[in-house]
């Protein structure tokens, strides 16, 4: 029986065999685009970053790199303003990240109902997340002056006392979480096509049931939506914890008063280009990819026990 | 118009004069610049705005020497410049001239990114030392070798305020006798300043720069008969008690007579510099306001109305403390503002000697660097360039202007200046937090000096 197997095989394994090599060579072809990227744009500055951070690098040439080791990781355990920016840069997560989902999500269920003028809608929530980023920042650093700012007017004209939003320490903070705000944008529309996937029949069931709008958001659109929620949520987090444009433009480089809105990228930058401290910045980028790798295992591995994908 | 057909016929006067005649006229001229061959060279600086115009004809005036050399004027954004410099002059391909700040010249000279320009000074026959003002030449100069030649000047940014005359007649004060002490400047911001619910209303004197505390405090120290550091440049002596007692007379004048340190970033954050219409000096909102020499051209531009009539602005020198026997009105030149145009080695040599023919033009000739500068009302580090009576027509003040070159202090730095002042900045905006002056400035000072310890052991 077995010697009649090998004879089946065989012809069939000759005359196919080529063809599986054509088809896995396409399919190498059609991946090799990502992997050359993926070799020249992060695994080779990712091996360098690592190889910067143990030397004393400035700027030039590499080869005026010391190796030094450990001694740059070392000495952030000694750098009071890393621990103050990495301090500030989970601030800023704790508030922007779940306040920016909440913001998307019930912004999303909005727009996925059956209202008239529903696309100018989408269009005028989706805007404000393709101004770039300078621009927005500029137009908030006027709102959020204390004195001619707009937020500050329409505050005093209720009044309310006007508010050092960027030159009190306790505010710059809280400032840029609600100027973050504005990208919700990209979220939004994640969560919108997310919700139009949700099949009607599930809804109707509900409805059959006995059920209204707090039984079908609680039963059906939350459930359906960890997947996404999931998803928005890494990748905020991940964007959040490189937090810097906005903060650079509108507090300047050492992050407003009293280092308040100092952020990690900040302290990097500040490293890296302004004291030409290659090395040190290079170790704080590996830290940086540390940290977030962890959080990001840790959502994972937590997934498991609230993200639901349907086929479970 | 006037101003500048009595600049461009002095100017001729200057070029036919054997005394006037600056070195730049040695350079090698017509078809030879930079040995005759064509090259086009990119010249990355951050002279935008009204300025562009004012370069592009510099240009042109050098295109008239040397035709051979095509300049690319690469204008830049001043966002991420930091990252900009350091990423271009350590590239493959640099741009061929870039300016760069007494601090970035340093840091790209102590890495060998930059060419120095002794060979091709001599070369050309001129003599910087005795071109420039010497403190201006000194500043491009590390560890003995000279790297670029000024422009602007370096000197002029700090001891200088201009003050609107007009808000001294509303206070029933003397606008010809503007306060020359810190004393006599206590008394002006008092009988000024004005508050409401959003803070300060109308400020009576601007002692800070609001977003660069440590050179503020620098500035004031050197009017306290304070020094930054030895005259090595090897020893932090901010710290002493001239500094102590500046420290404590800034966060005093600040909180007792405008609001806090909150309140006057709040007020000037609307209008950060001269070049906005809204800026308070302009509009009877703030009274003084310590300038750079930038500030009359910025004037002139912003406000033509007020620019004419010397009876609605004037210009003095820093107040002193009057109460230290020793201290007098004084500027520091060197800390900030000291710009130069650096060669970075990472390109061929015939662009090397055409970047250089073009700065040398650029920074000595009449109508090179001295055309450029008066043009903008600011001084030239060219000593020859600054005695143009015309100057004397355009500005009124100018007598003030040279005095405050006459009064600068050169200080000597390292390529760690740039961490030194963000640990100085960070001392003086605790002491306005309620920190004590001395303990914050001797912690700053022991950070400060374990930088320059380690940069001078590894000189």
């Amino acid at each position: 029986m077995a010697s009649v197997q090998k004879r089946e095989i065989a012809p069939s394994v000759s005359v196919t065999q080529p063809a599986r090599k054509r088809q896995r060579w396409i399919g190498y072809l059609f991946i090799l685009p990502w992997f050359v990227s993926m070799i020249w744009f992060d695994a080779i500055p990712f091996g360098m970053n690592l190889y910067l951070g143990m030397t004393d690098y400035s700027v030039g040439p590499i080869e005026q790199a010391n190796w030094i080791g450990l001694e740059n990781f070392e000495r952030m355990l000694d750098d009071d303003l890393f621990r103050q920016s990495l301090a500030n840069t989970i601030y800023f997560i704790v508030f922007s990240v779940p306040l920016t989902l909440i913001l998307a999500f019930s912004i999303a269920l909005l727009l996925n109902t059956r209202i008239r003028f529903l696309g100018l809608f989408r269009t005028v929530y989706y805007i404000p997340s393709i101004i770039p980023v300078v621009a927005a920042s500029i137009i908030f650093l006027w709102m959020f002056n204390a004195r001619a700012g707009a937020i500050n007017q329409i505050l005093y004209a209720i009044g309310i006392d006007p508010i050092r939003w960027l030159t009190n320490p306790d505010y710059t903070k809280i400032t840029l979480v609600i100027i973050s705000l504005w990208g919700f944008g990209a979220q939004m529309i994640v969560f919108l096509a997310a919700l139009q996937g949700i099949p009607e029949q599930l809804y109707e069931a509900v409805a059959i049931d006995g059920g209204g709008l707090r039984a079908r958001l609680r039963h059906i659109v939350i459930p359906l939506m960890t997947p996404t929620i999931f998803f928005n949520l890494l990748v905020g987090l991940i964007a959040s914890f490189q937090v810097f444009t906005t903060a650079y433009i509108i507090l300047g480089p050492n992050g407003g008063p009293l280092q308040s809105g100092l952020f990690y990228m900040m302290h990097t930058y500040n490293n890296a280009f302004r004291y030409f401290e290659m090395g040190y910045a290079s170790a704080m980028s590996f830290v940086l990819f540390l940290i977030i790798l962890a959080f990001t295992l840790l959502m994972i591995w937590t997934s498991n026990r609230w993200v639901y994908y349907g086929d479970e | 118009m006037k101003e500048k057909l009595v600049f461009l016929g002095l100017a001729l006067i200057v070029m036919l004069s054997p005394v006037m005649s600056p070195p730049a006229r040695t350079q090698a001229q017509g078809p030879d610049c930079a040995g005759g061959q064509e090259v086009t060279i990119t010249f990355m600086n951050w002279w935008g705005a009204t300025r562009e115009p004012l370069m592009n004809q510099v240009i042109a005036n050098f295109n008239e020497i040397c035709p051979n050399i095509t300049v690319v004027n690469a204008v830049q954004s001043w966002d991420g410049r930091e990252q900009l410099v350091a990423t271009a002059v350590a590239s493959n391909e640099p741009p061929n001239l870039i300016m760069t700040s007494r601090t970035e010249t340093y840091q790209f000279a102590y890495q060998g990114l930059i060419e120095p320009i002794g060979s091709y000074v001599e070369a050309s026959g001129i003599d910087p030392w005795s071109i420039f003002y010497e403190s201006e030449i000194g500043n491009q100069v590390f560890d003995g070798e000279l790297y670029t030649m000024p422009l602007p000047t370096a000197g002029g940014i700090s001891g200088l305020y201009l003050y609107n005359k007009e808000m001294f007649r509303q206070a029933g004060l003397d606008p010809d006798d503007p306060p020359e002490t810190w004393q006599e400047l206590e008394e002006v911001t008092a009988a000024m300043t004005e508050l409401d619910a959003f803070g300060i209303a109308k400020l009576g004197a601007n002692i800070l720069l609001v977003n660069d505390l440590s050179s503020s405090f620098v500035y004031w120290l050197y009017t306290n008969d304070g020094q930054l550091y030895s005259d090595d440049g090897r020893t932090v002596l901010f710290n002493s008690p001239q500094g102590v007692e500046t420290l404590e007379w800034m966060v005093n004048f600040v909180n007792e007579y405008s609001d806090g340190l909150e309140a006057v970033r709040d007020f000037m954050a609307g209008a950060p510099d001269l070049t906005t219409a809204d800026f308070p000096l302009f509009n009877e909102l703030l009274a003084i306001e310590f300038v750079n020499v930038s500030a009359f051209g910025h004037l002139e531009n912003t406000d033509p109305e007020m620019w004419a009539d010397p009876e609605m602005w004037g210009v003095a020198l820093r107040p002193y403390n009057a109460d230290n026997p020793n201290a007098k009105s004084a500027g520091v030149s060197g800390l900030a503002f000291s710009w130069g145009y650096t060669i970075p080695v990472n390109q061929p040599q015939e662009t090397k000697d055409a970047a250089y023919a073009f700065l040398e033009f650029l920074t000595t000739a009449v109508d090179g660097g001295c055309y450029f500068l008066f043009e903008q009302g600011r001084p030239s580090p060219v000593m020859a360039c600054n005695e143009d009576p015309a100057y004397y027509d355009a500005n009124p003040y100018w007598d003030v202007v040279l005095d405050s070159l006459e009064i600068d202090v050169s200080v000597s730095i390292t390529p760690v200046q740039g961490q030194i002042n963000d640990i100085l900045s960070r001392a003086v905006e605790e002491a306005f937090y309620g920190a004590d002056a001395q303990t914050v400035l001797d912690r700053a000072a022991e950070e400060a000096q374990a930088l320059l310890d380690e940069f001078w052991s590894e000189s």
